[in-house]
């Protein structure tokens, strides 16, 4: 385990692999889902084989049916283990070949080789092979024959091998079902394959030399910037210690498991960053403009400020029936009403009651105005993330308006509210009327009493006419007193109005901005921060 | 292939197609209808290439001669030779026994041929130049043409020799393709065939007596044909009219193959594409060459895996180095095609394979689209090879060139090596062999001697278990190759079995006409294959249209709800309302008549209340708009392929960028048409217009206010059994009035909304425009040509 540390220090393939596993966690619904199973497939082979036993190094020998790929199984192994023949295709399960044992059922096991197949080298036998110790070496059934058609295995295991040694034989090389399916995708898998040219008695040399070339340009041209390339021939024992060198280097430096697992994951994240290129950073937070156009554009949708002229505008109306002079509201009943002439008069009963409906937030605006907030904060984002803060910004759409709602029932006064002072002012209204009648009370007597001698006045107060004068002073400067005294109240209220105005819009608008964070600002920065957390993770697993 | 065949009764079940041949036999002996069209040989194998019939003629005069008599009359290069079948006459019936009509009537008719061709046949041209015009109208329908034909043959009686000649002879033509079809059914076929051509000959012989001769031959020669391989050799290009009728259905055909256009990528439209090129190609470079001039000589692809040798087999073949070998893979780029210096003509010039450049020498640069003609002695006259790309390598470009290369094939020889015959692509290509029908022979090259036994029996109980196991096969050992060649011994079976094709010109052509039959047979499944896959073009193009007006009409439906359920009346426009109502605006607009000229106050609040309702209806419908295009988006991801990609368009997730100014110059207009119906419709109740003036600006306020559903949602109105404009409304303008103004102005809002989706709609319609239309008829006319072309063979 320690060495598994340690190459994972050295490596840095476990901070990778842990980003990618950030990536796995992140991408539903933004990915592909196809490569995000792919991304979960590798991570749980690089967890299992990093597990499992570092001091060996599982090498397969792939190929077409036909190229030697058992043949130069027994011959680096120097025993005749996997049957070989003319019939095709003759491989049908894979043989695996262990040098040095110890440690190496469990990966064999994770390999789902049959007990069978598994072969040991014991050391003792071994003259001069002690390089080769810690070699699992598998010989794979063919995939391009009819009968792979039906069977993974041999795909299964090209896919989980540390190392992979390509058998081709001079007539087989080119074949697209090697190249188009496995050499293709095997850009900066370098480290890791190996290509072996097999057969190579049944060419002369200058044909050898000429197919190795040609291979190996085919290969270039494929993307393996530095094909390896050994030819060897199983039957006359020609470039097997080639071979054997080769596959020792691997063996020895017991990275080709670290190395395969890195070349996987690079053309995993090079697939990844293809299909979801990073376009920007973005800032993680809303800003305040944003924030403040969101909350003006909630605003609206109550009808804050409209609410405030209706409420000034309302208030400025009924409190005349409050604070007016009574002269003149009763001057106007004596006006013709025209709806009472169309047996319309509840029709005014309805406008009183009109006012004092509560006002609530239209849905539709509100939506525009959180789609607007998603829309200018993702622009430039790849389309699914855009998506994603759209969706993130709309996750409490439906909840909103009623909350917004809410709030606006508790902060604004209901338009038919009746203040105290309105009352107090009322009865000072009337109190002035009943002094003007009482005046004019006063008055008549002092005509009746005092004028006309119509008798003796019960109090000489009343028939004293002298004071006549006075009392019309006193009569005209409480109707002055009332009218002047409701043109102030008006001003008042008008006054107060304005004041309620202001606070109403100030109050409502700090809610309104409360609201909004918690349902509409939150959500859209957890998506942010989702989304620059994704593209951290890919920049650390691309390293 | 002029030849009467015809086909016994017992033979009927074995066709298909609903050849109207068929049913003559059962009628036989019936005499003919006048009135039934007759269909005559036309002049018209001058129009066609001129060296083949000539070439033709003689190779097969000389060959006829070997093989006893076939009718090479025909070979003729002009209408004479067709003629000459069509009088076909009287003596042949006799001479044609039940049995053995084929060969002795073969035999003699050759021999008649010889004499009588040009007298009778010259003469008779004429008539049959004549006949043909009206015959000509037949042919399209080849349903009748084949039909007529069994009238004809039927009646011996027939007036015009010609005319029954002629239709006989269409019969026979799609007699003897089937029975080619069915050679491997049996022998049977054979007897019935020929029993058919006996009656043929009867019939015939009702006619003049100048053709005997031929007619004789005619009996004969089909016989041979279908009867299998073992039969004669024919010649000769196909009888006019059935060539005509069969040209110009395999013209419709190409015609409607080649207006398919699968513009939507679902899945299988790029294997759709691919089939669709493969069958043009096939067309143009194999089928109409190849129904023009079956005389051509045959041509043999050699196909197989790269390295399997097909080049060492070929030039070991040529005898001399025709085309390059070695160790590279993959070694032949170009095809080449080898031929005896006699028919390089037809392979320089002629139509097979007529889309690619012809080279004298491979060239550097010169691509899959090229073919190197090589004349070779060596090679027997006849037959031609032709050395292919491989079928797997890793250039993508020679696997289509070496398809479509056996596409035009006559003969498919297909080289495996003992390391390959497992080969996953060796077996693709043997299955497509299968399915085409076409005559195939198997090369196993390169096998170690040692294991030659267990290496052959294996692959021969590989082939039986795919049904192969009658397949002619070839060994060749793996030896050391010599300048590109094996040497001689390793071939020595497979250029016999070249030779023999060459000399017995019968055999090879019934492989000819079986892979021929073969290609047309299998037009069948994969014509069909097209149109159906454009079918689901057009189905899928359908349903991306639905979601587009689903969504859109969903839409639609919420505004509806919304501006009736009173959910508008909120926010700002209620806050708008209360002002304007409660700050007394309401009573205002209401005036009486006399006196007052009360001072218009507040117009702000008015104009207030008309903005907040106009942004109340623009927010509803750009919300809407909004989620109906999210919703296209939503429904077209979840469509396969073509979905997808057209979903990724640009834009098409949101509304258009003009959608907010659209909408606002609707709502802007739709109130101004409200004012106008409030003005000139409200016709105020008499009563109450004595009394009272009203500003209609406002009414139409108060008007839209109620339209819009006020007081019926959550917004309480207190009591009353109807909200406040309502009543109001009601009764200024009187209940009817109202109702006839709110209908009018709500289906107006309706309508002005719905042009504005209509336009929204446009977007995704172009976007699916912009993939291609594919056209329905399309598709039946392939069927239509797929069936034309069923009855004209």
């Amino acid at each position: 385990m320690s060495a598994v540390s340690t190459a994972q220090a050295q490596f840095g393939l476990g901070s990778r692999l842990a980003a990618l596993s950030r990536i796995v966690e992140l991408g539903p619904g933004r990915v592909e889902p196809a490569l995000l199973t792919e991304a979960a497939q590798l991570l749980l082979r690089a967890g299992d084989r990093l597990k499992l036993s570092p001091e060996h190094t599982v090498v397969a020998l792939a190929g077409g049916t036909g190229s030697g790929k058992s043949s130069l199984f027994n011959a680096v192994s120097g025993l005749e283990l996997s049957p070989i023949g003319v019939r095709r295709p003759t491989t049908a399960r894979t043989h695996a070949c262990v040098w040095g044992l110890d440690g190496a059922a469990p990966l064999l096991d994770w390999l789902q080789i049959q007990w069978r197949h598994r072969f040991a080298r014991a050391s003792a036998l071994d003259r001069g092979e002690g390089r080769l110790h810690g070699l699992i070496l598998l010989d794979l059934p063919d995939h391009d024959s009819i009968r792979a058609l039906t069977d993974p295995e041999a795909h299964r295991l090209i896919q989980v091998a540390d190392l992979v040694v390509w058998v081709l034989d001079p007539q087989k090389y080119a074949d697209a079902s090697v190249h188009r399916r496995y050499v293709a995708e095997l850009t900066g898998h370098d480290d890791v394959t190996v290509f072996v040219l097999n057969q190579a008695d049944r060419l002369t040399p200058e044909e050898q030399a000429e197919c190795v070339a040609d291979l190996e340009d085919l290969l270039r041209r494929e993307g393996v910037a530095h094909p390896r390339v050994v030819a060897t021939s199983a039957t006359t024992g020609k470039g097997i210690d080639g071979l054997k060198a080769v596959l020792a280097d691997s063996v020895a430096a017991r990275r080709a498991a670290y190395q395969r697992l890195e070349a996987d994951l690079d053309r995993l994240m090079a697939r990844l960053a293809k299909e979801m290129p990073e376009v920007l950073h973005v800032e993680p937070t809303v800003d305040g403009a944003r924030r403040a156009g969101l909350t003006d554009a909630l605003c609206d949708a109550v009808g804050v400020s409209a609410l405030g002229e209706a409420m000034e505008n309302v208030y400025g109306v009924r409190s005349v029936d409050w604070v007016g002079w009574p002269y003149a509201r009763w001057a106007a009943r004596l006006r013709p009403d025209p709806l009472s002439s169309l047996r319309l008069g509840g029709v005014k009963d309805d406008i009183r009651t009109l006012v004092g409906s509560s006002v609530s937030a239209q849905p539709a605006e509100v939506d525009n105005a959180v789609q607007a907030l998603g829309d200018g904060l993702s622009a430039g984002m790849p389309e699914v993330w855009q998506n994603g803060v759209r969706e993130a910004a709309r996750s409490r759409s439906p909840e909103l308006s009623g909350a917004l709602s809410k709030e606006l029932a508790e902060v604004a006064p209901p338009l038919d509210r009746v203040p105290g002072w309105w009352w107090l002012l009322k009865i000072w209204q009337y109190l002035l009327v009943v002094m003007f009648v009482a005046g004019l009370a006063w008055a008549g007597s002092i005509l009746a009493y005092g004028v006309f001698k119509a008798g003796r006045p019960p109090a000489e107060i009343l028939g004293d006419v002298a004071v006549l004068p006075w009392v019309g002073l006193m009569m005209v400067s409480v109707l002055g007193l009332g009218l002047l005294s409701a043109v102030a109240s008006r001003n008042f209220v008008v006054l107060g109005a304005g004041k309620e105005r202001d606070r109403l819009e100030r109050d409502m608008r700090r809610r309104v901005g409360a609201v909004a964070q918690d349902m509409v600002v939150t959500p859209v920065e957890r998506e942010l921060n989702r989304y620059n957390e994704f593209f951290g993770a890919m920049a650390a697993a691309r390293r | 292939m002029k030849s009467a065949a015809r086909k016994t009764p017992d033979h009927k079940p074995a066709r298909k197609s609903g050849d109207a041949v068929t049913e003559e036999p059962a009628i036989e002996e019936q005499p003919e209808t006048p009135g039934e069209q007759t269909i005559t040989f036309r002049p018209i194998q001058d129009g066609d290439p001129a060296p083949d019939p000539a070439g033709s003629g003689d190779d097969s005069a000389s060959v006829d001669g070997d093989d006893g008599g076939t009718s090479q009359s025909r070979s003729a290069p002009n209408g004479s030779a067709a003629d000459v079948v069509a009088e076909a006459g009287d003596g042949d019936v006799p001479e044609a026994g039940p049995g053995d009509a084929a060969a002795s009537g073969g035999d003699r008719g050759g021999g008649d041929a010889g004499n009588g061709a040009d007298t009778p046949a010259a003469e008779e041209t004429a008539p049959a130049a004549e006949s043909e015009t009206a015959a000509s109208s037949g042919d399209d329908a080849a349903g009748d043409a084949a039909a007529q034909a069994g009238d004809g043959d039927e009646g011996g009686t027939g007036r015009d020799g010609d005319d029954e000649g002629g239709t006989d002879a269409t019969g026979i033509e799609s007699a003897g393709i089937e029975s080619a079809e069915n050679e491997t059914a049996g022998n049977e076929t054979a007897g019935n065939e020929t029993a058919g051509n006996e009656t043929a000959g009867d019939e015939s012989a009702g006619n003049e007596s100048a053709g005997n001769e031929s007619a004789g031959n005619d009996g004969g020669a089909p016989a041979g044909q279908t009867g299998g391989s073992t039969g004669r050799v024919r010649e000769m290009p196909l009888p006019d009219p059935v060539s005509e009728a069969l040209t110009r259905a395999l013209d419709q055909l190409r015609v409607a193959v080649k207006g398919l256009h699968f513009g939507l990528d679902v899945p299988g439209s790029d294997e759709a594409r691919k089939a669709q090129a493969a069958v043009l190609a096939q067309i143009d470079d194999y089928v109409i060459p190849r129904v023009h001039m079956s005389t051509a000589p045959a041509l043999i692809v050699v196909a197989g895996s790269t390295g399997a040798g097909k080049s060492t087999l070929v030039n070991t073949l040529a005898a001399q180095k025709v085309t390059a070998t070695g160790v590279r893979r993959p070694t032949t780029s170009v095809p080449v095609l080898a031929c005896h210096p006699d028919d390089r003509d037809w392979f320089a010039k002629g139509d097979l394979l007529g889309g690619l450049n012809r080279l004298d020498e491979p060239a550097d640069g010169a691509g899959t689209d090229s073919v190197v003609v090589v004349p070779t002695p060596r090679l027997p006259q006849g037959v031609a090879l032709l050395d292919t790309p491989d079928i797997d390598s890793v250039v993508e470009a020679h696997h289509d060139s070496a398809h479509r290369m056996l596409d035009a094939a006559d003969l498919w020889v297909f080289v495996t090596t003992a390391s390959r015959y497992a080969d996953a692509p060796s077996w693709g290509l043997l299955r497509r062999a299968k399915e085409r029908g076409a005559r195939l022979v198997i090369v196993l090259s390169r096998v170690p001697s040692r294991s030659r036994d267990v290496i052959v029996k294996h692959f021969g109980r590989m082939l039986d278990e795919y049904g192969m196991g009658e397949v002619e096969r070839f060994v060749v050992n793996e030896t050391s190759v010599r300048d590109g060649r094996l040497p001689e011994i390793e071939i020595t079976e497979l250029r016999m079995w070249l030779a023999e094709l060459s000399v017995d010109d019968e055999r090879r052509t019934a492989a000819v006409q079986a892979t021929l039959n073969g290609v047309l047979n299998s037009f069948r499944s994969r014509l069909p294959a097209l149109a159906r896959h454009l079918e689901t073009q057009v189905a899928l193009r359908a349903d991306l249209r639905s979601d587009v007006d689903a969504a859109y009409m969903g839409a639609l439906a919420e505004i509806d709800e919304a501006t009736r359920n009173g959910s508008l009346l909120r926010g700002e426009v209620l806050a708008r309302w209360q002002d304007f109502a409660g700050s007394g605006d309401l009573m205002r607009t209401l005036q009486l008549r006399r006196g007052s000229k009360g001072s218009h106050q507040g117009p702000e609040r008015v104009r207030a209340l008309k903005a907040s309702l106009r942004a109340g209806l623009e927010s509803v419908i750009t919300s809407a708009a909004q989620r109906a295009a999210e919703e296209v988006v939503a429904r077209w991801r979840q469509r396969a392929g073509a979905g997808d990609r057209l979903a990724a368009t640009p834009g098409l997730g949101r509304p258009s960028e003009e959608v907010m100014r659209r909408t606002s110059r609707t709502i802007t207009s739709w109130q101004d048409h409200v004012t106008e119906l409030i003005r000139t419709e409200g016709v105020t109740k008499r009563s109450v217009a004595k009394i009272i003036s009203f500003d209609v600006e406002s009414l139409s306020l108060i008007f839209t206010v109620g339209l819009l559903g006020y007081g019926t949602a959550d917004v309480s109105v207190g009591s009353g059994t109807s909200a406040l404009p309502q009543r109001l409304l009601r009764g200024l303008l009187g209940a009817e009035s109202l109702r006839s103004i709110s209908a009018k102005a709500r289906s107006d809002l309706r309508a002005r909304i719905g042009l504005l989706f209509d336009e929204e709609t446009l977007r995704y319609v172009d976007a699916l425009d912009s993939a291609g239309i594919p056209d329905e008829a399309a598709a039946t006319r392939l069927y239509q040509a797929t069936y034309n072309l069923e009855v004209a063979r």
